[in-house]
């Protein structure tokens, strides 16, 4: 009886429940059926506390067992998560390679000693690095070792059928008894039918009913354990077949959801390049509003991003307006708008007189309030010498103390200011570099004033070298492209959590135990008459194992005044006067 | 009575994990969405990082490598045997010359192509061995096409102009060649080079820039598949 009802229950004041049931228990005559099978935790406890003794001889096996207690212990899961989180400050403290590798560029030449040693630590990417994994591979381990065989045992308790009736029922915390005319039998199947009636589960034997309620307590309790698991299979999910990536997008452009459409991609443990979703978006037109005056000035209001997009499963093209906050979600997948710019026009002749360049070439925004933007432009392919130009897109130039600046975002008075180089870009001998640097160690500066540019506007090179044509503007838009397939279920198992939570906090398994035997001796003439009749005594008891919620106490007074009632009536219909001979209240009243 | 103590930990532990969790957005955001707490740190700034090479490019001019993403120069080289080759799908387009090419009408010989772009640096260093190649196999049954991404046509034609590639280039700027091989054996990066069957398979793989001997001894195979 101690092990049934102990081992899921979280009430306060469960000691004393347990306490009281422990005493009817010794004495109850079916205490034996509870012993057998489902202390799985208290046989558990017994070699865990057998290793302690003689850990000494302990063998291979034994300390493998030792292990996985140990791991799955609810104290190791909650030191992880606390390595957990400390592990992760590192990650909002220092640049890390994923999110902003131009800061990670920028500590490196900050702490040019520090930096390689933080890399080999795998510092500047601690959600990729080994010792993260091991910390949350180990997290899910204990978890899930500690939440499995918790389901499993709840699910066998849930499914069990009331126990057997104390024989000494009045020792019970809640107790009532009453005598009637009715014989013992009777008596109990009314008792047993008022219960049925009141959805309790209910076991009949010799002499007693037994009835139990409210298994919704142990369902949430169950619940909420699987939705656990849920929760861990969920993540899991997500860290292998979801992925993640960038792309910048031109007006006018468009990219393919494929690892060569994206900037930069970061594809889950399982993800290969053969898995993306294959759909395409174009940028038909950017549009941003901004504050023009106040003290808010040159902030933005307003940014939409018209698109279209086509879908592998109708094949169409679509019309869309991506919005900050409002994604688009094409074949599972959400695209998100992280950001915009100005991409200026160039188009650039060589000394040959043939255009070597003519395309729009996306800035980055170094400042917001003006949006001033830098970016490079790098044309191999110029005869004689390859050409780069290096500078600054201004929305709205303007002229403060001889230094250009932009005033607005809105490009209201665009100009490009440019620096010309001459020479070798480092591009043809294979090594991989960014298109937002020029690297101009193996180039010549050209003397030519970086004077702004307006639309329509030329720099004209040294010595024939070329022509470069600043034609016009376009506008860029940064997405983000995620694909996580652990998303909706995270989200469902979270709320099947909580609603087995509350399910089990606010539903109490309670019992109704019901012994009739035939009344022993008559102390009144009430009784008198009643045991003259074969009379029966019936005794009510009531018990349960969390109150968290309250009012059990509410409940079984009600129960047993209308058991007293249905077996006083059953014995009316059957024609025996005076079914109720006399009842006593509660125990301890 | 081992048993409800250990049960009211238990339990009184869940509650503390869930506090703990609550407590420690950075934690749940590390462990349910990676790519959400990126994003959240994305939005507030510009986007610096954006492509050169292929994609997962942002990692090449930077010290570090994540290790995760496709990092181009990763050169791989894969052969596919006879009877393991996913059908190349029907591909069709306008080369930079603006005549159509359709991938089909090549049926019958290997096809060569390559995925690059005029901006790639990989590109620009391969690119005299593909077209020494191409002249190398003129008399044989090999075509050689290019598939010209996220690039724009003048530059291209001067690359094309540079290198003095002798074979046709698929105009392709929003990667639409480069989506059709989904689900088949797509590139993964750029340069990609696949090889494509007399029958219209694909036989090979060369994610990087290709080397002359390597891409030389990968074609002689195929082709000598047939005695």
């Amino acid at each position: 009886m101690t092990q049934d009802l102990a081992g899921r229950e979280t009430g306060a004041g469960q000691e004393a429940v347990v306490g009281q049931d422990a005493v009817a228990g010794q004495d109850a005559a079916g205490g034996q059926d509870t012993a057998a099978g489902r202390d799985g935790a208290a046989g558990a406890q017994a070699p865990g506390s057998a290793t302690r003794l003689t850990s000494g001889r302990l063998g291979v096996v034994g300390w493998l067992r030792w292990g996985w207690r140990q791991l799955t212990s609810m104290r190791t899961a909650l030191v992880l998560l606390f390595l957990l989180a400390l592990a992760s400050i590192p990650g909002s403290v220092l640049p890390q390679q994923g999110i902003d590798p131009a800061a990670v560029t920028q500590y490196y030449a900050a702490h040019p000693a520090l930096a390689p040693f933080l890399a080999r630590l795998s510092a500047f990417d601690v959600f990729g690095a080994p010792w993260f994994a091991a910390i949350y591979l180990l997290l899910f381990t204990s978890l899930a070792g500690c939440v499995l065989p918790r389901a499993y045992r709840l699910a066998k308790s849930a499914r069990q059928p009331p126990p057997r009736a104390p024989r000494y029922l009045a020792r019970l915390p809640q107790a009532a008894g009453f005598r009637t005319v009715q014989p013992p039998d009777p008596a109990l199947a009314a008792a047993a039918g008022l219960l049925r009636r009141r959805r309790f589960r209910v076991r009949t034997g010799d002499g007693w009913v037994s009835a139990e309620k409210g298994y919704l307590h142990e369902i949430g309790n169950l619940l909420f354990h699987v939705a656990l698991l849920g929760l861990l299979v969920s993540v899991a999910l997500g860290g292998l077949f979801g992925y993640k990536g960038n792309r910048l997008l031109v007006e006018g452009d468009t990219f393919a959801n494929t690892p060569v459409g994206l900037d930069v991609f970061h594809p889950g443990r399982l993800v290969s390049a053969g898995d993306l979703q294959p759909f395409s978006i174009t940028l038909n037109k950017f549009t941003a509003r901004y504050v023009t005056s106040g003290p808010q000035r040159g902030q933005p209001s307003w940014f939409a991003a018209a698109i279209r997009y086509n879908s592998q499963y109708d094949g169409r093209l679509h019309s869309y307006d991506l919005r900050v906050n409002h994604p688009l979600i094409v074949d599972g997948v959400q695209v998100f708008l992280i950001g915009h710019g100005y991409a200026p026009e160039f188009k650039v002749t060589d000394s040959t007189g043939q255009v070597k360049f003519e395309q729009a070439v996306p800035f980055i925004p170094v400042e917001q309030s003006g949006l001033t933007s830098a970016g490079v432009i790098k044309v191999p392919d110029a005869q004689p010498r390859q050409l780069g130009f290096a500078g600054v897109f201004l929305p709205t130039q303007i002229d403060v103390g001889g230094r250009l600046a932009s005033a607005f975002p809105a490009a209201d008075y665009p100009r490009v200011s440019l620096v010309s180089y001459a020479g070798n870009l480092g591009l043809n001998s294979g090594q991989p570099q960014s298109v937002y640097n020029l690297d101009t160690s193996r180039m010549r500066r050209l003397a030519v004033s970086p004077r702004p540019l307006a639309p329509g506007q030329s720099i004209v090179l040294p010595h024939g070298l070329g022509k470069l044509t600043f034609t016009g503007y376009r506008q860029w838009v940064s997405l983000a492209v995620t694909y996580d397939p652990g998303q909706v279920p995270a989200l469902v198992s979270a709320l099947a959590a909580l609603a087995g939570l509350i399910l089990s906090f606010l539903v109490r398994r309670r019992r109704i135990f019901v012994r009739a035997v035939p009344a022993g001796e008559a102390d009144d003439e009430a009784d008198a008459r009643a045991a003259a009749g074969g009379a029966t005594y019936v005794e009510v008891a009531g018990l349960t194992r969390s109150d968290a919620a309250g009012g059990f106490e509410t409940e079984f007074a009600e129960l047993s005044s209308e058991i007293m009632q249905e077996v006083r009536a059953a014995a009316a219909a059957a024609g025996q006067p005076g079914g109720v001979a006399a009842a006593a209240g509660p125990k301890g009243e | 009575m081992t048993r409800p103590q250990s049960s009211a930990r238990y339990f009184a532990g869940t509650a503390r994990v869930l506090s703990a969790l609550a407590a420690r957005p950075r934690a749940v955001r590390a462990l349910l969405a990676g790519p959400r707490a990126v994003r959240a740190i994305l939005a507030g700034t510009a986007v610096l990082a954006l492509a050169s090479c292929s994609g997962g490019a942002i990692a090449q001019n930077t010290p570090v490598s994540s290790g995760k993403s496709y990092v181009s120069g990763s050169y791989s080289s894969t052969y596919y045997g006879p009877g393991s080759r996913p059908a190349a799908p029907a591909v069709s387009g306008t080369t930079l010359t603006g005549s159509k090419f359709t991938l089909s009408a090549d049926r019958g010989s290997l096809v060569v192509l390559n995925f690059w772009g005029s901006w790639c640096a990989p590109c620009r260093n391969e690119a005299p061995a593909l077209a020494a190649l191409a002249t190398h196999f003129k008399s044989d049954p090999v075509r050689f096409v290019g598939d010209d991404v996220h690039d724009s046509t003048a530059s291209a034609q001067a690359f094309e102009h540079t290198f003095n590639v002798g074979y046709p280039s698929l105009n392709d700027p929003g990667e639409q060649v480069a989506l059709a091989f989904h689900g088949t054996v797509p590139p993964v990066a750029i340069p990609t080079t696949l090889l494509i069957d007399r029958t219209g398979h694909i036989a090979g793989r060369i994610v990087g820039g290709v080397s002359y001997r390597g891409l030389l001894a990968l074609i002689n195979k195929i082709l000598a598949e047939r005695s």
